[in-house]
């Protein structure tokens, strides 16, 4: 049986184990790094570490701000769009959420956005393009899903994510540096050191940040099919999401800005297309998502 | 020595798990409160809307007085209404008489291009939105505080809270009844 309720735990259990492995690949870099460097590797965890909260927590704190910056969104007020403001506020009393800010992407391609530190501070985003081609019912859907991640408080999700990956991929590239300018591995104290264990951990410290890189895009996917289960359970109503992602799927139109930095936000993302792969991408694939909620569809809840 | 150390480390932590449970059944309850004044928010609402709908529709189909009659008859008894099972009942039968009103409205193509009662038509649709939402959002708190409140560690204090389990919020309406489309 897949309803929106086992669907929701089973997403949150996903993500807490990414995360986990996340940690767990942590450990594992420094523990190459020590292996390697012995003591003169030490010096660099705090630094990598504190470079990447540092970058990744002010995009974080001001991220309603910087998006809209970013995305050129405009900040809309009830009287712009009142039936839009009403679908907002129909959802917000289904999930007991506050009002978010609402805004709007001038562009043709249909998409949508939520970002913010917290559920006071939301902000969601409507491209002109969905406003024009979703009827009531499937915009209600989507308006659900990025009240979703409002409500699993994705941006602070995602935003652990970037830390941690950003300080693997800083840490491996310091002791890369290192290397390269014949860094000095403390060999008076790792002169017993096992070669075989060398290797291994000079193979780890090159890995690493492909699969943080991977761990950080499986996460993103598990929250996007969380807020696809959160939505259901706002809504009561997977239909109108799932009509609503078929229309995405029939689009080819894609927002026009394409920068990575933004990409994994969008409902629909503007860059995960057949030639990246899978494993790569940072939203589960439309007819994958549309499949589980013709699931939920088929098994509803009372 | 120490063992006495372990024995108050563990009192102290049963001690905060019980403050943390009470704490969680009376936050419960609160949010039940809160969402049943919710429901009674959109309520209002929509009976707000009732008086212009019932005379925009006059103005081009006075004769279907039933249709009428059942809306304004409905949104009295609502106002007075107040226990759970009787604002639901009343609710209930509103939800059906507007229902009525706006099936009996098809039939007159003047009134559905009139430019009133299609501001009229987007309004009520939400708020009947708005309407159900908060009751589905009122019932999922009861849910959890009568879970609560039947299981460990709530049942231990919800005598002493005075916090007993709540009744649903359950509109009578035909069509829930329906059976459901099965598509293949």
């Amino acid at each position: 049986m897949q309803n929106f309720r086992s669907l929701q735990l089973a997403n949150q259990r996903k993500t807490f184990g990414l995360l986990l492995g996340l940690g767990v690949l942590v450990f594992v870099v420094i523990y190459a790094a020590l292996t390697y460097f012995g003591k003169t590797g030490v010096g660099l965890i705090p630094f990598a570490v504190g470079l990447s909260l540092i970058s990744v927590w002010g995009s974080y704190w001001a991220s309603d701000s910087i998006v809209l910056t970013m995305t050129g969104a405009k900040e809309l007020a009830y009287a712009d769009n009142p039936k839009l403001f009403d679908l907002v506020q129909e959802v917000c009393i289904a999930s007991g959420l506050k009002m978010p800010k609402v805004a709007i992407v001038a562009d043709s391609a249909p998409n949508a956005f939520a970002t913010g530190r917290n559920p006071e501070k939301a902000l969601i985003a409507f491209t002109t393009g969905i406003l024009e081609v979703m009827d009531r019912d499937e915009l209600q859907g989507v308006i659900a899903h990025e009240m979703s991640h409002v409500a699993n408080r994705d941006t602070l999700v995602s935003a652990i994510a970037a830390t941690t990956a950003g300080a693997i991929a800083l840490l491996s590239d310091f002791i890369m540096r290192m290397m390269w300018f014949g860094g000095g591995r403390d060999r008076d104290q790792n002169n017993n050191q096992n070669p075989l264990a060398l290797v291994a951990s000079l193979i780890v410290l090159i890995l690493a940040p492909l699969a943080a890189v991977l761990l950080r895009s499986a996460i993103s996917r598990k929250r996007e099919a969380l807020a696809d289960a959160t939505a259901v359970s706002f809504t009561r109503n997977p239909a109108g999401l799932r009509k609503a992602l078929e229309v995405l799927q029939r689009d080819s139109t894609v927002v026009l800005q394409r920068s990575t930095a933004v990409a994994h936000i969008w409902i629909e993302s503007p860059l995960d297309s057949s030639s990246v792969s899978k494993l790569f991408a940072t939203h589960p694939p439309l007819s994958e998502r549309i499949a589980t909620l013709r699931k939920m569809e088929a098994n509803p809840i009372n | 020595m120490s063992s006495t150390i372990i024995v108050l480390a563990v009192l102290a932590l049963v001690l905060v798990y019980f403050i943390a449970s009470y704490n969680r059944l009376i936050r419960l309850n609160v949010n039940v409160d809160e969402a049943f004044s919710q429901i009674e928010v959109q309520l209002k609402r929509r009976s707000d809307l009732i008086p212009n709908l019932v005379e925009t529709v006059k103005g081009y189909a006075a004769h279907e007085k039933s249709a009428l009659e059942s809306v304004v008859n409905a949104r009295a008894k609502a106002t007075s209404a107040t226990t759970v099972a009787d604002v639901a009942a009343a609710d209930g039968q509103l939800t059906q008489a507007l229902r009525g009103l706006l099936a009996v409205s098809e039939a007159y193509p003047d009134l559905k291009a009139s430019s009133n009662f299609l501001s009229l038509q987007e309004e009520l649709s939400t708020t009947e939105n708005k309407v159900s939402f908060s009751r589905q959002f009122y019932n999922d708190n009861v849910r959890s505080l009568n879970q609560s409140v039947k299981t460990f560690p709530g049942n231990l204090f919800a005598g002493v809270a005075k916090i007993t389990s709540r009744e649903f919020y359950e509109v009578e309406d035909p069509q829930d009844r329906k059976a459901p489309n099965v598509k293949f």
